[in-house]
């Protein structure tokens, strides 16, 4: 086989990291949008089984062993540079399958609740859960066609999040939007700070299409 | 998927094991090929895959896309590979201290070059 002769491997000057990003909201607000528009490669799809901690949710008489159903995953991936990536997740928007996220949110940099104006409230157990396990997030506003636009401080009274949380509104149909959602998370997260107020993307430069 | 048929065929792999052995392991944990198996014609078809992708450096949410597995299964074949000696599987760091300032501004730099 041609791996047979092939090097033991050099290790890199710095070890490979994979940055993981969660992008979390309601069913339909535009997550696998939001990964499919920023990801060099088409989002990768696969399946988590159900396993027994989940299983009592599903009529499983009859049905031998311990899993019965998948849950599908979507994730994309943006490399930097070499041994340097991006992982974007998208949870699960279903109820029942809140138990992958703990699982997902493990070494989590941080996370992109989305929200849609008119169904604000969909995205309110994302946000509990990422402030519940201290986990850096923002928030983007997706504006969609026709979407009314909402302030900012509006949208943080109706969510009740704390001041320091970005809340950016955005169009996750554009590369150059989800690049600025991305970048501020990265920013809060690590430097634990708002970016400043002068580089601030909100309110959101790019008109609906 | 219709009905458990490839499910089964799936826990075959691992020989119905739901988790994998020995320490848990991050959906974007670092996985690395260290050696060939003495014997390779020994193992399933998908754990020489796995050896061959992870020869570079290669996150365990990515080997199970490309060898088009569940992640569960993938890493229930990562557990078995671990324990044989022929993968690491980097112990999780806490992204928040694993990202220095350098990486911050490299990170920062790659987005915005999009």
């Amino acid at each position: 086989m041609d791996f047979a002769a092939s090097s033991q491997g050099v290790a890199p000057a710095t070890p490979a990291l994979a940055i993981k990003i969660l992008i979390a909201g309601g069913f339909g607000v535009g997550k696998t949008t939001l990964v499919g528009t920023i990801s060099e490669i088409r989002p990768l799809h696969t399946e988590e089984l159900m396993s027994e901690r989940s299983i009592g949710v599903d009529d499983t008489s009859g049905v031998e062993g311990k899993v019965t159903t998948t849950v599908a995953l979507d994730f994309g991936r943006i490399t930097i540079r070499e041994g340097l990536w991006l992982y974007l997740f998208g949870t699960p928007g279903q109820d029942r399958f809140w138990f992958m996220w703990d699982e997902l949110a493990v070494g989590a940099l941080g996370a992109v609740v989305l929200a849609d104006t008119r169904r604000l409230q969909d995205c309110f157990p994302a946000v509990d859960y990422f402030e519940q396990r201290g986990i850096p997030f923002v928030v983007g506003v997706n504006c969609f066609d026709g979407a009314r636009r909402h302030e900012p401080a509006k949208i943080r009274k109706a969510l009740g999040i704390a001041p320091q949380i970005p809340i950016i509104l955005c169009d996750v149909r554009v590369k150059e939007s989800v690049k600025e959602v991305l970048t501020t998370l990265v920013t809060y997260a690590v430097k634990g700070v708002p970016v400043d107020p002068q580089m601030a993307p909100y309110p959101a430069p790019y008109p609906a299409q | 998927m219709d009905g458990p048929g490839p499910l089964i065929r799936l826990f075959g792999l691992t020989k119905g094991r739901a988790r994998p052995v020995g320490e848990p392991f991050d959906l974007v944990a670092i996985v690395t090929t260290l050696r060939m198996p003495a014997e390779p014609a020994e193992l399933f078809p998908e754990h020489l895959q796995v050896l061959k992708v992870c020869r570079k450096p290669t996150p365990v949410a990515d080997v199970a896309a490309q060898l088009k597995l569940p992640l569960n299964i993938t890493r229930v074949i990562l557990g078995d590979l671990r324990r044989e000696g022929l993968v690491a599987i980097e112990r999780p760091r806490p992204a928040a201290q694993a990202i220095d300032e350098r990486i911050y501004r490299e990170v920062l730099h790659g987005l915005r070059s999009l």
